[in-house]
């Protein structure tokens, strides 16, 4: 391995371990105040909001344009998703129904 | 470590390692087309693990660009982290910061959110956690030394591979909306996160999405449990 690269990797690697791991260190050990706790339940819920919906209104290069490849492929999964809280039937059918839409769209 | 915990953590990686794979293998084909070695690719996938940044490290790297540019972009992109690991600390109080160090090394968007889809199966049990993320990580490096040993073998854009991991977050999403409320905050924040996302660089949107959306949950809850406080707050959802 290239010397470059391989500070590169550890460099990226530390920037990222730092977020990941501080709160956990530091917040555990801490008694944190009910009403933060409850704004912490709240993280989950916007965190995945904020990662499925541009996916469906962004293109690959960060401009805002509705993807009906996406859009059509998660309408199905959102119903799917709702009903039966399957991962596994998520991404299956997912899969299937964005291999399916690539013949006709 | 109990060995029980970990394995149903280890089962409850298997659709996320379905995304991993397919979505590591591309990094692998990119990483290698950038000029990358199988072993760096791998190395890379080993030590960061975090597939954003790994792309767009791969992308500068192929423009030409390394150190400093990337460190930074790597940075931000990875500071959506500082959130999810707050969440995660509520679950692991009294642990040595060697678990937490562990745990919280291998921490993902993909592995965080399963992880909160049953939070009963996480609390001071790290050994679920542990399952639950080894082997989505190792997922991860076995895509991609694949991907960069097999090169163009499997186009990564068909079989709908692309819509792998958007559906298992569209259903990680839809497993968090337990009440009403759930519901309007997710709303809140998909408006918020595209208002974000068109307005700012980078992925700050994540970040000031959840905050934001958060706060209006607080006060959206806080409006609802005084306005009707004999609902038990379990009452299932009517959606």
């Amino acid at each position: 391995m290239r010397p470059d690269i391989f500070c590169l990797i550890l460099g990226m690697a530390l920037v990222t371990f730092i977020p990941r791991f501080l709160p956990m260190a530091l917040l555990s050990r801490w008694v944190i105040p009910e009403r933060v706790k409850r704004g912490l339940d709240y993280f989950p819920i916007s965190i995945l909001s904020a990662i499925v919906f541009p996916i469906l209104f962004f293109n690959g290069e960060g401009r805002m344009e509705i993807q009906p490849h996406y859009v059509l492929s998660a309408i199905p999964v959102f119903i799917f998703a709702w009903k039966v809280k399957s991962l596994w039937g998520s991404v299956i059918l997912g899969m299937a129904v964005y291999w399916g839409l690539g013949f006709v769209l | 470590m109990d060995n029980h915990q970990f394995k149903a953590g280890a089962k409850a990686a298997l659709p996320i390692v379905l995304g991993y794979l397919p979505v590591g293998m591309a990094f692998g084909v990119l990483a290698r087309n950038a000029g990358l070695t199988t072993w760096e690719a791998g190395s890379m996938s080993l030590l960061v693990y975090a597939g954003a940044s790994q792309f767009i490290a791969v992308e500068m790297i192929s423009k030409g660009m390394i150190w400093f540019p990337i460190v930074l972009a790597t940075f931000f992109i990875n500071l959506r982290h500082l959130l999810m690991s707050s969440t995660l600390s509520l679950y692991f109080s009294r642990h040595s910061l060697r678990t937490l160090g562990l745990l919280s090394a291998q921490l993902t968007d993909e592995s965080f959110a399963v992880a909160m889809s049953n939070t009963s199966k996480i609390e001071n049990r790290p050994g679920y956690l542990f399952g639950l993320q080894i082997i989505s990580h190792f997922a991860w490096i076995t895509g991609s030394v694949g991907g960069a040993l097999l090169g163009g073998l499997i186009n990564h854009k068909s079989y709908g591979i692309p819509f792998a991991l958007p559906a298992l977050f569209i259903c990680l999403l839809l497993i968090q909306i337990r009440k009403v409320h759930h519901f309007y905050i997710m709303v809140v924040a998909g408006i918020f996160s595209l208002f974000f996302k068109w307005a700012l660089p980078g992925n700050w949107y994540i970040i000031l999405t959840a905050l934001l959306a958060s706060g209006i949950g607080i006060l959206i809850n806080s409006k609802v449990q005084s306005s009707k406080p004999k609902i038990p707050l379990n009452t299932p959802s009517p959606l």
